[in-house]
């Protein structure tokens, strides 16, 4: 259905390992490609140097996005991508964080979130939590076109 | 901590036939979240805003997901998007369409106009209740709800 990677943009090693690690149980597995932090994300969905190759960064179906990220949070990574002009603004994005914070999950649906999901602490139940996405965000859900 | 309140789903469906399905598909899934079913935009948005008899958040509260249709009389899911868009605090509460129309200029719609997600709903009953089932595990299960500050407090007159 969908056809763009998912672009996770997550700055911590451990973390990433361990949902990297629960795509890979995915069967058939979906490509999944990963930034660092707030800054990169923009320059990759705006397509500048390095990204601008979209053969090699294509546009992702879906975004997930941390919160707490160097340079620009993930809070001002949804923001931009919400006030932009073209198809760009539709981009599905889902918060996946370790912050349970009531301002941050209120924040996040106020700049127009599409979904909020925090980060289990231990692994069975990241990758419970990783095959429910796939299913619902990959196979269930209409995508807009991007 | 409390015992959590079950939350409300609002489900906006002219259909009466498929708004039973996914009422029952509600039903089968063992959380027995409450159900408000209205009928267009129009009384969804009496619904949302608590006008007349909605007034009321003990009785009617304000819901944590919003299942719309979007071909409806009155008042097109369209427009309630739009309308809601506005509101403070509701415009948090995740909106998931479940319509027939798969054409990509209503999807496209209904992003721009703020939708959470958008599902099509399949013609086959079997189908409404295993998306129906996915839907509650989601979207009442895995996925973080919003606050809404509108509540009605025990203590309040």
């Amino acid at each position: 259905m969908s056809e763009g990677p998912v672009l996770l943009v997550e700055d911590d090693v451990s973390d990433f390992r361990l949902i990297q690690r629960a795509f890979a149980k995915i069967k058939p597995s979906i490509p999944m490609f990963r930034l660092t932090h707030g800054d990169e994300a923009v320059a990759y969905l705006a397509g500048d140097a390095p990204y601008e190759n979209r053969s090699l960064h294509p546009i992702p179906c879906v975004v997930l996005l941390d919160i707490k990220l160097p340079r620009r949070s993930g809070l001002e990574v949804l923001e931009w991508i919400r006030t932009q002009e073209s198809e760009l603004k539709r981009l599905p994005i889902i918060m996946l964080t370790s912050s349970k914070h009531q301002l941050d999950v209120n924040k996040a649906y106020d700049l127009g979130v599409n979904s909020y999901l925090v980060k289990p602490s231990n692994n069975s139940e990241l990758e419970q939590l990783v095959s429910a996405f796939r299913n619902y965000w990959i196979d269930l859900n209409e995508g807009p076109t991007l | 901590m409390a015992e959590p309140v079950l939350s409300t789903i609002l489900l906006v469906e002219d259909t009466p036939s498929d708004a039973a399905l996914i009422r029952r598909g509600f039903e089968k899934t063992k959380v027995l979240n409450p159900i408000v079913w209205t009928k267009n935009g129009q009384e969804a948005l009496g619904y949302l805003s608590g006008l007349g008899q909605y007034g009321d958040r003990t009785k009617y509260p304000l819901p944590a997901l919003i299942l719309l249709d979007l071909d409806l009389p009155e008042m097109t899911g369209f427009e309630l998007l739009q309308w809601k868009r506005m509101q403070p605090y509701i415009r948090r509460i995740p909106v998931v369409i479940l319509t027939i129309d798969s054409a990509t200029s209503a999807v496209n719609a209904a992003y721009d106009l703020g939708a959470n997600s958008y599902l099509v709903k399949p013609g086959n009953p079997d189908e409404i209740m295993r998306i129906v089932k996915i839907i509650q595990e989601y979207w009442l299960g895995l996925n973080e709800s919003p606050k809404l500050v509108l509540r009605a407090t025990p203590d309040a007159k």
